[in-house]
């Protein structure tokens, strides 16, 4: 695998071994993937990275060169819904939604159409044709046809990107609810909402997967050993106090009350910091460490600068 | 989970019964694809015996006092005048049409929903195939009709049995040409350049066919069937190889275009 420092996963319900697709010196390299089932396993990278072109050999319509390919369910468990859903512009939102189910799931009645328009937001206007649809409305289409079949594995490329910030919102809502019922694979540009929703990450950079495991891990990876300190009184003696500690390699005052400390370590910090009040007598009004996120992790790990 | 309307329910149920059958035919009705076949054909049957009977009065208006001395119109006259309206102009039609409902890879999005849910590609073909082929032999046989009647009305009768037998020609070589046509979509991903692939195949085949040694075994010699048939030259035994060899290379086509189409990627 090439992931570094990746967490171990265990074998899940999808993965891929060497996974390669060669455009030419770009495209997909040797990629180690394991999804574990019931995860929500967000897929990131910049532009060119490769998320679509995994997908795409994921969902079957592209071939690898190399490498294998595992999912441990049916075909006609596993549903997919590409960045831009196109559908034909004369048919109704319910007929769009009837020819999906007719295509994976010909068992299952009407009932079904409607509760996926209706998971998807769509009930009021799916008796409209398709082509009258926003973007948005087409995004949510695409969900409805997937989610019509009731998916073991529903592979989402870019879910959120035509969406108004509240349909955005209420669409990670809809996967974030779905972990642990079903297995969510879904790339984003959106590194928030990745970290929002995804309990697994992958990051690719130049078809490579740089990491792979979970979400916590990776942003805990790169928690950096720094806290904001806001004190009721008492600052400049708690900062002398700070500056002299071993575990402190940095005292910086950022306000009248507050102190920027930097540990040698995140333990010796959360350890060191509360002594150090406690021996001054100061009052702690808050303690934060500092802001630590996917973006920042993404970007140390792909080394592109915010 | 949103209460549904009655009527939302009802919809609900209709579009539950939504197969790729009933897609095509939604297609073809919902568009103007229907009514373009149709008054295509139709209105070449109807408008080509009416010039043929008067095209001597036509020309003399237009002649610029020059007298222009055609031979009396024929029945036979006025089917080859639809015939080659109908092989020309309705053919552009019937395969502009058909690439557009077999280019279903020009969508990246229409392509990737459609081919993550169906298993085997001729399951994806056949229905537009066989529903472009229909609606073409359907829309010749209006149109044969039409300009069988006008031509009994205004010049005289013509054979039915022949007239018969050109019809079923006509509709066999439509059939080849959708067949082409899915072929060209296999080829090209986009609609306008497999329209061109198959008009380039379909135009230069009667041009092929003025070899004779092999005309009678192109799909081509079809479409002038009718009038030989009409006009006596030939009885239906004569195209039976032609039509032969058709089937068989629309069965080729077929199975060669689903063949690439599965091996593409999107």
């Amino acid at each position: 695998m090439t992931a570094s420092g990746a967490q171990v996963v265990a074998a899940g319900l999808v993965t891929t071994s060497g996974l390669t697709k060669d455009y030419g010196g770009t495209g997909l390299f040797d990629v180690d993937l394991a999804v574990p089932r019931g995860s929500v396993y967000g897929l990131v990278g910049p532009n060119g990275a490769g998320k679509t072109t995994l997908l795409s050999l994921l969902c079957g319509i592209r071939r690898p060169d190399r490498g294998t390919i595992g999912v441990s369910i049916g075909r006609a468990r596993v549903a997919v819904c590409p960045d831009v859903p196109e559908f034909d512009s004369w048919l109704t939102g319910y007929e769009a939604v009837g020819l999906a189910r007719s295509l994976v799931a010909p068992t299952v009645g009407a009932e079904q159409v409607l509760a996926a328009l209706a998971t998807a937001g769509l009930s009021e206007a799916a008796g409209r044709r398709v082509g009258g649809f926003s973007r948005g409305m087409v995004q949510r289409l695409g969900l409805a046809c997937a989610l019509v079949g009731d998916p073991q594995l529903l592979i989402l490329d870019e879910p959120t990107s035509a969406l108004d910030p509240v349909g955005r919102a209420e669409m990670l809502s809809l996967v974030a609810a779905m972990r642990g019922r079903r297995t969510v694979i879904f790339s984003s540009h959106i590194l928030a909402d990745v970290q929002r929703i995804a309990d697994q990450v992958g990051i690719l950079r130049d078809g490579r997967l740089l990491y792979q495991g979970a979400t916590r891990h990776l942003i805990d990876t790169y928690l950096k050993p720094t806290w904001t300190v806001r004190l009721a009184a008492g600052a400049d003696q708690v900062a002398a106090a700070m500056a002299t500690a071993p575990w402190a390699t940095r005292v910086e005052r950022t306000g009248p009350d507050d102190i920027r400390v930097d540990a040698v370590s995140i333990e010796a910090g959360e350890r060191g910091i509360p002594a150090v009040i406690a021996a001054c007598g100061a009052r702690q009004v808050s303690c934060e460490p500092a802001a630590a996120d996917l973006e920042s992790a993404f970007l140390a790990l792909t080394g592109a600068r915010p | 989970m949103s209460k549904a309307t009655p009527d939302g329910r009802r919809q609900a149920v209709q579009a539950s019964r939504m197969n790729l059958w009933r897609l095509e035919w939604l297609r073809l009705f919902r568009t103007p694809r229907a009514l373009a076949l149709g008054a295509v054909f139709v209105a070449f049957g109807l408008i080509e015996p009416v010039f043929t009977k008067y095209q001597d009065r036509l020309l003399a208006h237009v002649g610029n006092g020059i007298r222009i001395y055609m031979p009396p119109p024929t029945p036979a006259a006025a089917l080859s005048s639809y015939i080659s309206q109908a092989s020309v102009i309705g053919l552009v039609v019937v395969v502009s049409l058909a690439a557009g409902a077999l280019s279903f890879d020009a969508h990246r999005g229409l392509a990737t929903f459609l081919r993550t849910r169906v298993r085997g590609l001729w399951r994806l073909v056949a229905p537009r195939f066989t529903v472009n082929a229909a609606a073409a032999a359907i829309a010749y046989l209006l149109g044969s009709l039409a300009a069988w009647y006008e031509t009994q009305v205004l010049i005289g009768s013509l054979p039915a049995a022949a007239m018969l037998g050109g019809i079923l020609c006509g509709a066999v070589y439509l059939t080849f040409a959708v067949a082409v046509t899915t072929l060209a979509a296999s080829i090209a991903r986009s609609t306008l350049p497999a329209v061109a692939i198959a008009l380039a195949v379909l135009l230069v085949l009667p041009v092929v066919g003025t070899f004779r040694s092999i005309e009678n075994w192109l799909p081509s010699t079809l479409l002038r069937a009718p009038v030989d048939l009409v006009s006596g030259t030939h009885q239906l035994p004569h195209y039976l190889p032609t039509l032969a060899v058709t089937v068989a290379v629309t069965a080729v086509a077929l199975t060669i275009a689903v063949r690439r189409l599965g091996a593409r990627e999107i």
